[in-house]
């Protein structure tokens, strides 16, 4: 049982963690590294450059929460945990963007999902953009340490109701499915893993990373909001930061300047594309903040005759890759499907009604089941992604249009997710948008969904996976950084998360962040050790 | 984006999305100005005080002005539909608490975010844009529940993105807070986290 608290026990001894909230005057700091983000890459990052014995700061913008937090309640998380208290959006409003906000990033609310970064994907990085060192043999080792790492392995539980009906649906219809591998470690399968592991068995970040890098003098300072890097004579001098409030939201009078001989920025899709333009750094070929990519999600509700229970149990176990690859990886869109957790306040967000109907569907909540698909957005030309750019406070903000390649993958992902669930003996099936009845047969539904209309905000989307923005790449003319995270055009800076793939990547996205931040921090360590 | 779209809306995709942007642009152009144009209009623009309701007990409000909290207690009664309680005394209460804890959840939506259902508050406080393109003729404070149950239908039904949008926002803000909140888990047959887990979990003891 997991019970002995690592972070109280490390806070108690001699780690140094400030909350900025605390500080009581501008400060100046220096180390031979920055870190901005702490969550799969900027904790990976920190503990290899600590333990290589760099000294290490740790910047995040979100505070830190631990156990002693997480107790199982959706507002409190939802509020204190996600990014705008989970309100994030893209531009127009249509995409709902979940994404962790807290030490340990999206680690730390994450429903603890961990694939390698299939080879398809990694194959069409290597002939596209000329990562030919990032074949799946060469990365082979860097997974496999990784998972030792975070304890990543097939969940060999049963899997949850919710979860067994994608499996049941699968195996009806004759299509593959596979049991989810989880970082996890003596998990006690209470369903909590997105508002804060209570029991300290999700080896994210939070639990991993950071406290090695901790352990080896690294500092963390959090509640701290990263404003700006600053250039001097063709290189990052500094970067400036805020403090905020103890509310977390609220800007302090309190600035912090941080000095370093390298800066690794780790701060997410949206937020390193979003530091990076607030800085004004060189992006001689327009490329910083673009290609955006987010997995959009649509789901599909089914009410089942026995007790689903979908709040209770490992959120993720089984998934589906029958469509993922299928019609290649260029090809029309695919899509890997899974199973969400359903408690009240995720539930009532994500179902799109009021009134009566909303009363009644949240009724049926413990006979609620829900699939989604995750579309594999990028790797067409018709699925050029989104972009990022800066809104009048400085704060960035995604333009993702959904162009008509994208809706005829969705439409058809509505199809799959439908048919499956009726194949598993649902009893009704609506479909989240604007326009679903709930279905009572799949012949109903196939006629209905195939003259739906695919419109923003009608169908629902959602998205937990952001990619793209800093994209690597051999080419400066296509790219912001090369195979190894390094700025093409500034010599010490580098950047470690998942806004440097080039593409999505058909998978929950941790673990090729994990491995790829192994990677590049190993190599950087060596650079600077040298 | 618009693609055809046939289904029982009827229109032809074309005039769809020449009506959508014109009036896209439109909503977005008077959105920009509405906050300003509240404020000078006297709409309530400072955030509501702890008196502003009947019973949201000590809470203090740092985003919904006494406007927003009037147009709320309209469209709870619609949007949470039968979740709420009959007898009026709860019925009220439910209602103010419903409200103050949509406040507490918007503080943390940052800056960007709380701008842009600012703006569309005000567009729903300010009597002109009231009238206009929510069509909900009487103030808020008489409007009745059917009545706002009807404005919430045509912004969810409209072909126009950005009132399905604000319907959108609405409901969500307010489904979140009301579903969410411990006291109305029954209504959705959650139990709420495992009692033995809880029992085991050093967070959940309370120490002398």
């Amino acid at each position: 049982m997991a019970l002995m608290d690592r972070i109280a026990q490390g806070l108690a001894g001699d780690w140094k963690v400030t909350d900025a909230a605390t500080l009581t005057e501008n400060q100046t700091l220096e180390a031979d590294v920055v870190v901005v983000g702490t969550g799969a890459g900027g904790g990976t990052t920190a503990e290899i450059l600590a333990r290589a014995g760099l000294s290490v700061i740790m910047v995040e913008e979100g505070r830190l929460y631990y156990q002693k937090d997480f107790k199982m309640d959706e507002l409190t998380a939802y509020a204190s945990l996600y990014q705008d208290g989970m309100s994030r959006v893209t531009r127009d409003g249509a995409i709902s963007i979940l994404q962790g906000r807290c030490v340990g990033g999206s680690t730390t609310v994450n429903w603890t999902s961990s694939f390698r970064t299939p080879e398809p994907t990694l194959n069409h990085w290597a002939d596209h953009f000329g990562l030919d060192d990032l074949r799946p043999d060469i990365l082979k080792p860097w997974f496999d340490g990784r998972e030792q790492h975070h304890n990543i392995a097939p969940w060999a539980v049963a899997p949850n109701v919710n979860n067994d009906v994608l499996r049941q649906g699968c195996e009806k219809l004759g299509w593959s499915w596979a049991v989810i591998p989880r970082n996890v470690k003596g998990c006690w399968n209470l369903g909590y893993c997105g508002v804060g592991c209570p029991t300290n068995a999700k080896q994210g970040a939070l639990l991993t990373t950071i406290p090695g890098a901790l352990d080896h003098r690294a500092q963390l300072i959090h509640g701290l909001r990263a404003d700006r890097l600053v250039m001097a004579q063709g290189r990052i001098d500094r970067l400036l930061a805020t403090a905020l409030s103890a509310d977390g939201v609220t800007p302090r009078n309190i600035q912090v300047e941080l000095k370093a001989r390298h800066f690794v920025v780790a701060a997410s899709a949206i937020g390193s594309p979003g530091l990076l333009l607030r800085s004004e750094l060189p992006d001689p070929h327009n490329r910083l903040g673009k290609r955006t990519f987010l997995h959009p999600v649509n789901a599909s509700l089914a009410e089942m005759p026995q007790q689903v229970e979908p709040y209770y149990g490992a959120p993720q176990s089984i998934y589906s890759d029958e469509f993922n690859f299928r019609q290649g990886v260029d090809g029309p869109a695919g899509f890997k499907m899974e199973v969400p957790p359903l408690h009240p306040a995720l539930s009532a967000a994500v179902m799109p009604g009021h009134g009566k109907q909303q009363a009644s569907n949240m009724s049926k909540l413990p006979k609620l089941q829900s699939v989604i698909a995750l579309i594999r957005d990028g790797f067409h030309s018709d699925s050029p992604g989104g972009q990022v750019s800066l809104q009048d406070d400085g704060s960035p903000i995604l333009d993702y249009p959904i162009s008509d390649y994208l809706w005829t993958g969705m439409r058809e992902a509505f199809m799959k997710m439908t048919e499956l669930q009726f194949a598993a003996g649902a009893r009704r099936v609506q479909l989240m948008h604007l326009d679903s009845p709930w279905f009572t047969s799949w012949a109903d539904a196939r006629q209905a969904i195939a003259k739906l209309p695919m419109t923003p905000h009608r169908v629902r989307l959602f998205t937990a996976h952001q990619m793209g923005g800093c994209g690597m790449g051999s080419k400066p003319e296509q790219s912001v950084v090369n195979s190894f995270g390094e700025h093409h055009q500034v010599a010490n800076l580098s950047v470690h998360d998942a806004s440097i793939f080039p593409t999505s990547i058909g998978a929950n996205p941790q673990l090729s962040v994990y491995a790829l931040s192994a990677r590049n921090s190993v190599h950087l360590a060596a650079r600077l050790n040298a | 984006m618009t693609q055809p779209s046939p289904g029982d809306h009827g229109a032809p995709a074309t005039m769809d999305r020449r009506s959508f942007l014109r009036t896209g642009l439109g909503g977005a152009v008077l959105l920009g100005g509405i906050s300003l144009t509240a404020g000078l209009m006297g709409c309530a623009t400072a955030p509501a005080r702890n008196s502003d309701t009947a019973t949201a007990d000590d809470y203090a409000f740092r985003f919904f002005t006494r406007d927003d909290i009037v147009l709320f207690e309209a469209l709870l009664p619609a949007i949470i539909g039968p979740g709420l309680p009959e007898a009026p005394n709860d019925r009220r209460q439910q209602i103010d608490r419903t409200i103050a804890r949509m406040d507490a959840g918007v503080v943390q939506f940052g800056s960007a975010n709380q701008n842009e259902l600012r703006q569309l508050f005000d567009l729903l406080n300010f009597g002109p844009t009231r009238v206009t393109l929510a069509r909900v003729w009487p103030s808020w404070e008489h409007v009745s529940t059917t009545e706002a149950n009807a404005f919430l239908n045509r912004w969810r039904t409209s072909r126009v993105g950005l009132f399905n949008k604000g319907y959108m926002a609405l409901i969500k803000v307010t489904n979140v807070a009301f579903y969410g909140y411990k006291d109305n888990w029954p209504l959705s047959g959650y139990p709420g986290p495992p009692a033995w887990a809880m029992d085991a979990l050093p967070q959940f003891r309370t120490r002398a």
